[in-house]
């Protein structure tokens, strides 16, 4: 009986000493004491093996670091790419937690399924995360996520006995050698995740811009120009060699696979010793080289809207502790999953991953995913297909007018959204990519929200996200600037053609 | 069209018969709608005259009945109490209090009806938005739920039909005082409670039987098809989900969408999609009629052994889930599957291959339709081929002695009396696997996903079209397989389906043999 | 037409025993062909299931080392017992609600007259042919709602396959049609109630018929996957076996889990050939006397 006594009053002085040790790592950790509860939560993670089982350790942990905090998780396995979609569905079911793909977040956003973190968390998270990350966890400016990897990108996999190094630089070569060889050339040119590459090899762009509510609103796209139809041939040449398959999920007859880094496993079983991974290659069109581009794209972890305020900040301190550099490097080391932490990405093994590094290698020629329209996936994927059943050039000319039509189609407007203003500019964390709503007063004026001005800062205000109608310091003028930091609201007062003025109202 | 009379039509071999019955049918289509129109001003006037009636029976009743029979036009089941039936009275009473019950309590009938801004277009269905709302001590948001759509305009439909009901219960009510009037008047005695409980298991026995599997048709059959149609005249999506964003009517908005004829429009893919459908359809039904009885026919022949063993092998493939031997079978056709591979050597197929850039023949949009087709035999057969065994067997055998004495070869027992007759009495079989194969879901999806792209239409209503989409695997990639989810969309095609699937089978069952009397054949 | 009259005199003059046993050979040879075709899929998932070597998709027939490592692997490091267990659960229950749903109103429909009788039967003609997933997207809302969904579903989804199930009576409606209505007009006549005449004259006849319904009922939680996997909405728990298998297909598992796939695929065939086997005899009488008839 004694004896128990002693044992447990060691324990209790050994979990002060580890909590001690635990804040002292960190002086801002918030006030743990009035959260102490039980919290009955569900989680869906990646549903690879082992991954639930690691987060349940870990949040095992995380109870241990915070004493009187117990957490009875339900952890599920959900293929990230498909979480988003499955918790739109249901909103008021959600997991508390999940984890998703960053393609997913305008959408999530929109159906107010994401609970942004605090003020303080976020500016934890915007520091210890790299940026492009950040980004991708943002919707105008505002953190939404917590970043939960760095690796949602692809690069090649291939056969060294069959491909030398030298080859595996370009595209031709490595078409002749697996046409040689018999062997498949796996890429997934039929997933506009895939197809965006060569665009982007030979400079192309496509950006949305969406309000703060997450509603996409335009897109500036040049797929349809002459670097396009570069593009488009390049993609050609490989579609339509007979060694091309549409299948990079599976390494059946393989030679190269341009895949991610979930199929590291896969693609080591396969090569074995002959296993190469490296960039992507380059292709020539009419005389000139492009290195492939790719996108670059982080997972996620989201937190499900709370009722209750004391259950929305526990959830938010364990997604942040799971996100925490030694929870991703963990995930790391069990599953090769490139960190987002900038402290773990700076650790020795990270670096010295292979697959890791060829995707290093990749990202020099990688564009931040950002936030794409949910229905561009469907659009742009049609232009694999076409590459490959093209005949002519103009075939490949007319499929990227069709695109251009069907991108075009997407926004077209209400008559309501064709007439209202919004504030835009590089504002509230946003760089021109935001339309922040004005609103119609009685007295005939428009009148946008609070925004929290920097002095320096620029803007203008226009009309239905077109620059047809737009104020700066005039009609169709100079961007306005805003002259000392504040709380502000925009207002307009206008004519309903040319004149009008455009002034800043000061809010305490 | 000359019309022949019974012996003339008789004497018409099977092929002409049916020709004749086509001819029929399509030249009475302008008598169709002359009867139509006649019908529909019937229609009216017997409605009118009806409604008259029941006026009339309700005042006549107000006025003959004492005043237990005068009460219960205001309280539910007085009159039946009064004449001694309890049981039914109070039952009236129970619905009535219940009724009101729902009608009054926070939350209930009123509540809801009134948060529904029923069909005012541009309004919102549920007034009150969810939203945000900052937690300083915690730093955190927190979210304040609102109403959700979707609850607001199920919980109103149901108290539209929960008045419906009412009123119908109140006139049944009404005309049982008139009834027990009318009977004690004459001077028998009324129905008692145990006489009605009684009669549950004998005269009125079909409504026993009834009541469980009609009330789960109209829960989650009617009621879905009612709100579902309803959601075509709102905006209810992904983006505005209902719980997170509230859905507003919008009219015949989304209609007009339908009309359009463009690149990615509704009403191109429609069409293409339709026509495949339909096409789909034809050839699975009947490439699985046919050759499954010939299967059978094989199979029964007189001479052929371990029978058992034959049938064991095709009911194999019932036994196996089709998600796992579909999709076994789709990668087997795959370039690198065992039968694409072996395909892929055969030389006209590779050019053909090469020439129009294909990787798998599932690529080539005719291979893939063909494919489908012909897998779907090797689904389908076994169950036809079932079916005709035991249709063969009921075939008198003395039909096929005579006619082999008259010196028939077997073609000609064949098309003389095996085909006829297994066309006979499967002719509604055939029908509803033409609707089954209008809706067949699992064999497009597991094979080939709708794919390949059609990039004729792109994307339409929000989900990519591809040349083997059904119009079932379309408006599940609008709806559940995308995260824009459409459902204002889906529903509009639904509606467009089901007039197009309703035209057809009316023309069907019209034209093929053994639908018409049903008491023929016993 | 005509040729083949030729062809078959010809025939005839060989002497019809030669001729029968030439016409036989070539069934012999064609039913051969179709029990390889036939099986050959079935062959192929089986193989597939013993391999050993691989995890994923190789596209070889063969397997290069046989095993049962995919069947310990299921059992062992899979919930793949659990949703097994939740499907038998669903399956028999469905099979039972399903059945008295069905049987119901197919006697109704078949035996007794009553006003209303033909707009019924039309009216669930007619419902038939609305796309009927589209309603799933209201009951998945309500079911949510109650709670049905999720850990539950096994139960929402045994409410979802019978509550409509009634508007499958054709192939039993039919069967009732064949059994002849002097048999219940003798019993009416000797005093019998209709619930009399339904249990103790109609029910002993329909055994084929009741069995029909019970494997139909049985076997359709085993392979439903869209209307279940919505109904789920990813809660292994309650997982149903198509549902949970079908995750291992994703992107990222498929590479390691296909030859367990497979495996399941086996083993979920199994008792649903079994009963099949066992109860063929009533499904083609059950399935003949019904089809013959709308």
């Amino acid at each position: 009986m004694k004896f128990t006594k002693i044992l447990s009053l060691v324990l209790a002085v050994v979990m002060m000493a580890a909590c001690f040790v635990a804040c002292g790592n960190n002086d801002d950790t918030p006030d743990t004491a009035d959260l102490v509860g039980t919290y009955d939560i569900t989680m869906w993670v990646s549903e690879m093996d082992g991954v639930a089982a690691q987060f349940q350790q870990q949040i095992d942990a995380f109870e241990a670091a915070n004493p009187g905090i117990v957490i009875n998780a339900q952890i599920e396995g959900v293929t990230e790419a498909d979480a988003g979609s499955k918790v739109v569905a249901d909103v008021a079911t959600a997991p508390d937690i999940y984890c998703f793909a960053q393609d997913q977040l305008a959408r999530l956003v929109q159906a107010a399924a994401l609970a942004a973190p605090g003020k303080a968390a976020a500016e934890k998270i915007k520091a210890n995360n790299d940026s492009g990350s950040v980004a991708a966890a943002s919707v105008a400016g505002t953190l939404y996520a917590y970043p939960m990897t760095s690796d949602n990108g692809y690069y090649m996999y291939y056969d060294t006995s069959i491909i030398s190094e030298k080859d595996a630089d370009s595209l031709e070569a490595i078409i002749a050698a697996c046409e040689k060889n018999n062997v498949k050339f796996r890429y997934a040119l039929e997933n506009a995740w895939y197809t965006a590459s060569f665009f982007f090899a030979t400079g192309c762009h496509s950006t949305w811009t969406m309000n703060q509510d997450g509603e996409f609103t335009s897109v500036d796209d040049d797929f349809n120009s002459a670097a396009g139809l570069a593009a488009m041939k390049g993609m050609q040449k490989l579609a339509q060699s007979k060694c091309y398959d549409s299948n990079a999920d599976i390494f059946t007859d393989a030679g190269v696979v341009i895949t991610g880094i979930w199929n590291a496993g896969a693609a080591a079983d396969h090569f074995g010793a002959n296993l190469g991974a490296t960039d992507l290659p380059s292709f020539e069109v009419d005389g000139k080289s492009y290195h492939l581009g790719s996108y670059t794209g982080n997972k996620l972890m989201g937190v499900k809207p709370q009722q209750d305020a004391k259950k929305a900040a526990v959830l938010s301190l364990l997604a942040q502790y799971l996100t925490g550099e030694e929870c991703q490097s963990q995930r790391f080391a069990s599953f090769e999953w490139g960190p987002s932490n900038k402290a773990a990405q700076a650790s020795e093994a990270v670096q010295a991953n292979a697959s890791l590094a060829a995707l290093a290698l990749q990202n020099n020629y990688g564009i931040p995913q950002g936030q794409i329209h949910g229905s561009w996936w469907d659009i742009a994927k049609v232009l694999g297909a076409d590459a490959k059943a093209a005949k002519s050039d103009a075939d490949l000319q007319t499929a990227l007018d069709e695109y251009k039509t069907t991108i075009d189609g997407l926004f077209q407007m209400t008559e309501e959204q064709k007439n209202a203003w919004g504030v835009i500019g590089g504002i509230c964390g946003t760089s021109w990519d935001v339309d922040f709503a004005m609103t119609e007063g009685p007295d005939g004026t428009y009148t946008s929200d609070v925004l929290a001005l920097k002095a320096g800062e620029e803007f203008k205000v226009r009309q239905g996200a077109s620059w047809e109608v737009n104020f700066g310091v005039e009609f169709n003028g100079a961007n306005i600037v805003v002259e000392a930091d504040g709380n502000y609201k925009v207002q307009l007062v206008w004519d309903g053609a040319q004149g009008g003025t455009v002034t800043l109202i000061p809010v305490e | 069209m000359k019309r022949l009379n019974d012996l003339e039509y008789l004497k018409l071999n099977k092929f002409d018969a049916f020709l004749y019955k086509l001819k029929l049918f399509f030249c009475a289509i302008p008598l169709w709608f002359k009867s139509l129109g006649l019908a529909i001003v019937n229609f009216f006037k017997t409605c009118g005259l009806a409604i008259k009636n029941e006026f009339v029976d309700i005042g006549t009743t107000f006025k003959k009945g004492n005043w237990a029979v005068k009460l219960s036009f205001f309280i539910f089941g007085v009159g039946n109490l009064y004449y001694g039936q309890i049981l039914r009275g109070i039952l009236f009473l129970l619905f009535e209090i219940v009724f009101i019950g729902y009608m009054l309590v926070p939350s209930g009938g009123i509540y809801w009806l009134s948060k529904g801004n029923w069909f005012q277009t541009g309004a919102t269905i549920g007034t009150v938005q969810g939203r945000f709302e900052y937690d300083p001590i915690y730093d955190t948001d927190v979210w304040v739920t609102g109403d959700d759509s979707v609850k607001v305009m199920l919980y109103g439909l149901l108290t539209i039909i929960f008045i419906i009901a009412f009123i119908y219960t109140w006139r049944l009510q009404v005309k049982q005082c008139k009834i027990c009037i009318d009977i004690t008047a004459k001077g028998k005695k009324v129905k008692s409670g145990k006489d009605d409980l009684k009669s549950l298991l004998d005269d009125q026995f079909h409504k026993t039987l009834l009541s469980l599997p009609l009330f789960g048709i109209m829960a989650f059959t009617v009621l879905p098809i009612i709100y579902m149609v309803l959601v075509a005249f709102t905006s209810y999506d992904a983006a505005h989900d209902g719980y997170s964003n509230l859905f507003s009517w919008v009219g015949f908005e989304h209609f007009n969408e339908l009309f359009n004829f463009g690149k990615g429009g509704l009403g191109l893919a429609f069409g293409e999609i339709l026509s495949w459908t339909l096409m789909w359809a034809f050839f699975a039904t009947f490439s699985n009629y046919f050759l499954g009885m010939f299967v059978a026919i094989m199979i029964n022949k007189k001479g052929i052994k371990i029978k058992k063993f034959w049938r064991t092998v095709l009911v194999m493939t019932i036994a196996i889930p089709q998600f796992v031997s579909l999709l076994y079978v789709s990668k087997l056709f795959d370039s690198s599957g065992i039968i694409g591979k072996l395909l892929g050597q055969i030389p006209a197929i590779s050019e053909y291959l090469s020439a129009n850039h294909f990787i798998s023949l599932w690529d080539s949009p005719i291979v893939a339709k063909i494919l489908v087709i012909v897998i779907n035999i090797w689904v389908g057969i076994p169950y036809i081929m079932l079916m005709a065994t035991g249709i063969l067997m009921n075939i008198p055998a003395d039909l096929y002695e005579s006619s082999r004495i008259d010196g028939a070869s077997p073609w000609q027992q064949y098309s003389k009396i095996t085909l006829p007759y297994m066309m006979f009495v499967m002719g509604p079989y055939l029908l509803t696997s033409f609707v089954g194969n209008l809706n067949n879901f699992n064999v497009i999806y597991l094979l080939t996903g709708g794919n390949p792209l059609n990039t004729a239409i792109g994307t339409a209503g929000g989900a990519s079209v591809g040349h083997t989409d059904l119009l079932i695997t379309w408006l599940f990639k609008m709806t559940l397989g995308s995260s824009e989810s459409k459902y204002y969309m889906a529903s509009l095609i639904g509606i467009c389906v089901f007039l197009v699937v309703a035209v057809l089978s009316l023309i069907v069952y019209n034209v093929i043999p053994s639908t018409r009397n049903e008491e023929d054949y016993k | 037409m005509k040729k083949t009259n030729e062809k078959t005199i010809k025939k005839s003059g060989l002497g019809a025993k030669a001729s029968r046993r030439l016409g036989n050979a070539v069934i012999y040879v064609i039913l051969i062909l179709i029990t390889i075709i036939w099986l050959f899929p079935f062959v192929g998932i089986t193989l597939e299931s013993f391999k050993v070597d691989v995890r994923g998709m190789d596209g070889r027939f063969w397997p290069g080392e046989f095993g049962f490592d995919n069947y310990i692997r299921l059992f062992k490091e899979t919930d793949f017992f659990n949703w097994f267990k939740n499907t038998a659960i669903m399956g028999v229950a469905t099979a039972v609600l399903q059945t008295f749903f069905v049987l119901s109103m197919s006697y109704v429909l078949s035996r007794l007259r009553f006003k209303g009788r033909k707009g019924l039967m039309n009216l669930m003609l007619i419902l038939g042919m609305f796309p009927g997933f589209l309603t799933m997207i209201l009951i998945y809302k309500v079911f949510s709602d109650f709670g049905l969904t999720m850990e539950m579903a096994p139960l929402g989804l045994i409410i979802v396959y019978c509550a409509s199930s009634g508007m499958g009576y054709y192939v039993s409606k039919g069967f009732f049609d064949t059994i002849p209505k002097s048999l219940d007009e003798a019993a009416r006549v000797d005093g019998a109630t209709r619930w009399q005449v339904f249990r103790k004259v109609i029910m002993p006849l329909s055994k084929p018929i009741i069995i029909y319904t019970v494997l139909m009922g049985f076997m359709a939680p085993w392979g439903d996957f869209m209307l279940a996997s919505y109904i789920i909405h990813e809660n292994s728990a309650g997982m149903s076996v198509a549902v949970g298998m079908y995750e291992w297909l994703s992107k990222t598992m498929v590479n390691t889990n296909y030859t367990m796939f497979c495996a399941a695929g086996v083993i979920v065939a199994i008792p649903v050939v079994a009963v099949f086997l066992a109860l063929q005899k009533y499904y083609v009488e059950g399935v003949t006397g019904g089809a013959v008839k709308g």
